[in-house]
């Protein structure tokens, strides 16, 4: 035990010696990490403390936090923020995988154009996305989803129009489009699983969907946690679909979101200390979620 | 050349000694080269060179703010031309003002004269970073009074009112027609006289196209000024847009509501969308802002007076019969006098009357005021652009101008636009809404009077 010590020593300063020029390469990157990502959350979590405003502020301790807790609006967006990243979130994980499951069987070339096809419309303009879909939920009756609704009998309704339907039309937005990055990763992921797997299932007369509950999802695991944690962070992101959607916020707030309200008391209201502390809570928010995902669903399996 | 002009090189130089001391002592019959002395001999205007911010300026662009600016520019030079003055721009938007704040407010530095709005004047003022106005008892009486107050920073006045921006009801005239309503007289009618037109001008075609009565911005609030509410008392102490008059203000506006004469996406209009359904023919009466003439001016289709007129925000209990906000032209509070003075003379000269026949006289002509200007000096100029404008020219001085609340944006799109939701949905009574909004206004508003 006496020796281990030096000899930790010893072996860092060879590795030092033989690999210390290397931490030059990773130098320009991990300073513009520092500079541009890793210095404004310091900043942003001392900011939170402050009653800042653009031109300076003091400490303050904990009372943005306080004023967050009191105030209706900013508790209606955290309520909304988290309806939106539930549903959202299960949804496209729930359709990208069945959209990967089917795609999976298909010959090569197939396989290619599906998953092409699939995510193409990521590279569009999320602002013209958006406003795609105002029109789409447009409550008049020349709005998209009336006409359609309306060959059957149905509606017209005031999707975002209205606070009790505006939520659900964002939604929706969200849900209706297939997530093209989460199929792409599950049809990679399914790629590679063992083949022997299936062969001795086959061997068992295991049907298709059998395969499918027992082996596929199971080892989809690792893929399904990444999924989960960057879709939710990206739902608790959300802003310019309700930006544009519901000219941000909707009628009565009822589409309000944490990014939402954070653009708007910063730049609107030119409350950063405030703003800042809504986005602490904000980090906490998806650090937790991140974290009881990461417990619920980490995997051993190797493969 | 004869002998009798030649000089030798001691003449030559006493002669040069004898024009220098005639320059430097007396008056002098020739115009002087030398920017140090005048033609009248007074010693001529110091070289300054300013900086104009102006938002949605772009250099080189044709937006209605770039070629007024720069036209401005150019007049101004031919009557200070010792004055040089750059323009600086950028979208209108958070970051844009994220950049005047940064400058004004943190570096102390940046525009010498700036146009400004809403409560960046109180929030400047507040700041120590506008430099006072020097107005004469003439030229004080000469701004409109409300804009004048608007402007008003503890008793003091901050900046230069440019303009009032007004808001009007436009009116589609074969609309009017094809649903049998009279245009209101001489541009007045009463609310109820509008609620009647509203509801008659709300009709679907033998082809199923829906024609709605009423459309409007979801930033607006005017109907709540309507009986005479305001947001606040005299003294922008006290909270007072849920007194008696504001409620009934806002129970007329959910009439509206609730007659469905307005689309059914009316709480999620957006500016341009109200525009754009007007243009469209699905809407026979649009409120708008003054700037609204220019569109549909711009647009062969509309002739004014034939298709389509100005009529007064409809009248009720208040006296005021329009509502809008005020354009600003503001000096920044700076050591450099020559340049704190260069920038209070382009001030005035932005906000008075020379500035329109100046530009008007360029050629091509200029037309500088895009609103109705907010003294009564450059009133007329407006009025010469077009005859709508001349409908218009007068109404601002009906105009009832928000007073500055540094807080207002937030008291506005935070608690009072989604109450104001609530009552119009029917969710909540308008009495309801607006008392549950007034604690958090009152908290917001005493945070600006701190």
């Amino acid at each position: 035990m006496a020796t281990a010590a030096p000899r930790r020593r010893r072996s860092l300063a060879a590795a030092l010696r033989r690999y210390g020029w290397s931490y030059l390469f990773v130098l320009p990157t991990f300073s513009l990490f520092v500079v541009f990502t890793l210095l404004p959350v310091v900043q942003g979590l001392v900011l939170s403390l402050q009653n800042a405003r653009v031109t300076g502020g003091e400490f303050i301790g904990l009372a943005n936090f306080e004023t967050l807790a009191a105030d209706p609006v900013f508790v209606q967006a955290v309520g909304n923020t988290i309806l939106y990243a539930t549903v959202v979130v299960a949804a496209q994980i729930t359709l990208a995988l069945v959209v990967a499951s089917l795609i999976q069987p298909l010959g090569t070339q197939a396989h290619v154009f599906y998953r092409a096809l699939f995510y193409l419309p990521l590279v569009n303009s999320a602002i013209l996305v958006a406003m795609v879909w105002r029109w789409i939920f447009n409550a008049n009756p020349f709005g998209l989803a009336n006409t359609a609704l309306g060959v059957i009998g149905l509606g017209p309704f005031l999707w975002i129009g209205s606070s009790d339907q505006a939520l659900i039309a964002v939604i929706l937005s969200a849900v209706l489009t297939i997530p093209g990055g989460g199929v792409v990763l599950y049809s990679a992921a399914m790629g590679s699983l063992p083949r022997e797997l299936y062969e001795a299932a086959d061997l068992d007369g295991a049907s298709w969907f059998s395969k499918w509950r027992h082996i596929t999802v199971p080892l989809l695991r690792p893929t399904t946690l990444y999924l989960l944690v960057i879709y939710t962070i990206l739902a608790f992101q959300l802003f310019e679909r309700v930006y544009i959607m519901t000219n941000g916020g909707g009628p009565n707030n009822a589409t309000i979101t944490i990014v939402q309200l954070i653009y708007s008391t910063a730049f609107q209201f030119g409350r950063y200390g405030l703003a800042s502390a809504m986005a602490v809570v904000l980090f906490v928010m998806a650090l937790g979620v991140a974290l009881v995902q990461f417990r619920s669903l980490r995997s051993d399996v190797e493969y | 050349m004869g002998r009798d002009v030649l000089i030798n090189r001691r003449r030559f130089l006493q002669s040069m000694a004898a024009v220098g001391v005639v320059v430097a002592c007396g008056p002098t019959a020739t115009a002087s080269p030398s920017p140090s002395v005048s033609a009248s001999g007074s010693p001529a205007p110091k070289a300054v060179s300013i900086e104009w911010w102006r938002r949605n300026y772009a250099q080189g662009t044709q937006s209605a703010e770039t070629i007024t600016s720069d036209a401005a520019v150019k007049a101004y030079k031919d009557r200070a031309s010792n004055v040089t003055i750059a323009i600086q721009g950028g979208p209108f938007g958070a970051e844009t003002d994220q950049k005047f704040d940064i400058a004004i407010l943190q570096a102390h530095n940046g525009p010498d004269v700036f146009h400004t709005t809403g409560g960046d004047v109180l929030k400047y003022a507040a700041a120590g970073q506008l430099s006072q106005p020097t107005l004469t008892d003439a030229e004080r009486t000469d701004f409109n009074p409300s804009a004048l107050k608007a402007t008003t920073y503890k008793g003091t006045v901050v900046a230069y009112p440019l303009w009032i921006v007004p808001w009007f009801e436009y009116i589609n005239l074969d609309l009017f027609k094809e649903a049998g309503v009279t245009p209101p007289t001489g541009g007045n009618w009463t609310y109820e006289e509008f609620l009647a037109a509203a509801k008659k001008l709300t009709f679907k075609r033998a082809d199923g196209k829906q024609i709605y009565g009423l459309a409007h911005a979801n930033d607006e609030f005017a109907f709540m000024l309507i009986d005479g509410g305001r947001p606040y008392d005299s003294t922008i102490k006290t909270w007072t847009f849920n007194s008696a008059d504001a409620v009934s203000g806002l129970e007329k506006w959910v009439s509206l509501a609730q007659q469905k004469v307005m689309p059914p996406d009316f709480l999620t209009l957006n500016p341009n969308d109200s525009q754009a359904r007007f243009l469209a023919g699905d809407v026979a009466i649009l409120q708008r802002p003054s700037a609204m003439i220019n569109i549909l001016n711009a647009d062969a289709k509309w002739k004014f007076g034939t298709n389509w007129d100005i009529a007064n925000f409809p009248k009720a209990k208040g006296d005021q019969t329009a509502w809008g906000g005020v354009g600003f032209i503001a000096v920044r509070e700076q050591s450099d006098a020559d340049k704190k003075a260069a920038a209070h003379a382009f001030a005035k000269y932005l906000t008075g009357p020379d500035i329109g026949p100046d530009l008007k006289k360029q050629t091509p002509p200029v037309e500088y005021w895009l609103a109705p200007a907010g003294r009564k000096s450059a009133a007329g100029i407006y009025g010469d652009y077009h005859p709508a404008k001349a409908k218009v020219a007068t109404m601002g001085a009906f105009t009832y101008v928000l007073p500055n609340v540094s807080t207002w944006s937030e008291i506005d799109q935070k608690y009072l636009r989604p109450a104001r939701d609530a009552a119009l949905e029917g969710k909540k009574t308008p009495k309801q809404a607006l008392d549950e909004v007034a604690p958090q206004a009152q908290k917001l508003l005493d945070e600006a009077n701190k």
